[in-house]
């Protein structure tokens, strides 16, 4: 009976990597041409011609991302939001909310050279954050890449000064969790910004609807005086940079705090 | 050799390297008995498998023409909107690694939690003594 | 010239993923984790490379702070807090 099984396993392994050198002779080599489905995004993500399809977003990842494939985004933001909560569920208790002792700079953190150059270069960072974000749907960017980026801040502010710093500065944990439930509720409202539009005037509009469609006709702005926010693209940038930035800076705070005074995990 | 040939081989070398990358972390993942380094096979395994995705969705450069990022530059005419097509790589996958990129930071994130809780309660990150604790 | 461009750019492919292969194996043996972390900071500096090379400017925007800076800033804090030698 084993001799069976370990032959069967032989055999269908020879027989599996063969199917897969098939594969790979025609599959896994790039090819000249995309797929049909990628050559419809790219031929509807700006297109002045066909009005009832297009995003007016020269940027066919971030009109993938919140359009075409919006709602998955929405229940990846939610994923994202759920892995957090689960996490800092998991830290309480392991910190005290107010840390004894007040920030000081003589003795808390690195070096003074170290501390000047991270003083100057983090409102660079945050604007380049804010620009990658901003214009996520003209460039390669978007709220996922600028909130990244500007998580960076509090994690190099932590290191370099010490979690006091921050709390003593006012960014506190729960202040994060206020500016990222302002992040959700954005999302959430844009997702049916269109929707209430409709209800408003009387027309019969979709739940996560950006251009105008066949059969309904509301629809968000593409662009404001010429200049372009592919309607509901930059809001949902917007909200998403806060919600991932707030979300993650969170996290750092209360990572760094555990076991600092705290009640010690019992 | 003809180039077709060389340029073919290269690219199945970034293909198996990134084969024996995920081969490589799933030793790790399931062989290496700190929590940590179980914690970081796992973030390798996640970008590999990214870059499989990324990979698919490449396409070959025509006439020494290179392939574009799914950017639009230039102002949507009809002669520029053909030529983006023609010559764009396959959004889709990028979209689908963007949002996963995050996800897989905020796992890390609970992760990293669920391993601090383990070592405030075993006083160790060794997965074969916890095992052996009970408790 | 455009003949040999498209294989140069096939043979930095090639060779940052080989370089790559070398990070992830050095990042799984070691014994010391803090060393493994930067071995895997180094793996994820090479994939943004392969990124760039393939065409996806949005992933490395956002795959830089988060596999270059958070994760492992993330891990080492983990290692400080708990212990940095992996046993036999």
């Amino acid at each position: 009976m084993r001799r069976i099984t370990e032959l069967a396993v032989i055999l269908s392994l020879v027989l599996g990597v063969s199917v897969l050198l098939v594969l790979a002779a025609s599959i896994l080599l790039p090819g000249i041409e995309v797929r049909q489905l990628a050559f419809f995004y790219l031929y509807t993500t700006i297109n002045p011609w066909f009005q009832n399809y297009t995003v007016n977003s020269p940027e066919a990842v971030t009109a993938i991302v919140w359009d075409y494939r919006g709602l998955d985004t929405l229940f990846e933001t939610s994923v994202f939001y759920l892995a957090l909560i689960a996490g800092l569920a998991l830290a309480r208790g392991l910190f005290s909310e107010t840390p004894q002792g007040s920030f000081n700079e003589k003795t808390h953190g690195l070096t003074t050279i170290v501390k000047t150059v991270t003083r100057v270069t983090a409102p660079m960072i945050i604007a380049v954050g804010a620009s990658i974000g901003l214009h996520g749907h003209l460039t390669p960017g978007g709220g996922f890449q600028g909130g990244a980026t500007i998580a960076v801040i509090p994690l190099v502010f932590i290191v370099v000064y010490s979690t006091l710093f921050l709390i003593a500065r006012g960014v506190t944990s729960n202040k994060m969790l206020v500016l990222r439930s302002i992040g959700l509720l954005g999302i959430g409202f844009t997702s049916i910004a269109a929707f209430l539009i409709g209800l408003a005037i009387g027309r019969f509009a979709y739940v996560f609807q950006n251009m105008p469609k066949p059969g309904a006709v509301v629809g968000l702005p593409a662009d404001i005086n010429g200049a372009l926010i592919s309607g509901t693209l930059w809001f949902f940038n917007l909200f998403e940079m806060i919600a991932v930035a707030a979300g993650f800076t969170i996290a750092f705070i209360i990572l760094l705090l555990a076991g600092r005074g705290g009640s010690g995990g019992r | 050799m003809d180039a077709e040939f060389i340029n073919t081989y290269l690219l199945l070398v970034t293909l198996t390297s990134l084969l024996a990358n995920a081969i490589i972390s799933i030793y790790g993942l399931f062989f290496k008995p700190h929590y940590t380094k179980k914690v970081i096979a796992l973030t390798i395994l996640s970008d590999t498998m990214n870059t499989f995705a990324i990979y698919l969705g490449y396409r070959t450069w025509v006439n020494g023409v290179n392939p574009r990022p799914p950017v639009l530059t230039s102002t949507p005419t009809e002669k520029s909107i053909s030529e983006f097509t023609a010559r764009a790589v396959d959004p889709l996958p990028q979209a689908l690694v963007l949002t996963a990129v995050v996800i897989g930071l905020a796992v890390t994130l609970f992760l990293v939690f669920l391993g601090y809780i383990l070592y405030t309660h075993y006083k160790t990150l060794d997965m074969r003594e916890i095992k052996k604790l009970k408790g | 010239m455009n003949v040999y461009a498209e294989t140069i750019v096939y043979l930095i492919m090639a060779v940052v993923s080989l370089l790559s292969v070398v990070a992830v194996y050095l990042a799984i043996v070691e014994r010391d984790l803090i060393k493994a972390v930067i071995y895997s900071a180094l793996q994820s500096g090479f994939y943004a490379v392969l990124y760039y090379l393939l065409m996806a400017p949005d992933i490395v925007l956002v795959y830089l702070p988060v596999a270059v800076g958070l994760i492992p800033g993330v891990l080492i804090v983990l290692i400080s807090k708990t212990e940095r030698w992996e046993k036999e």
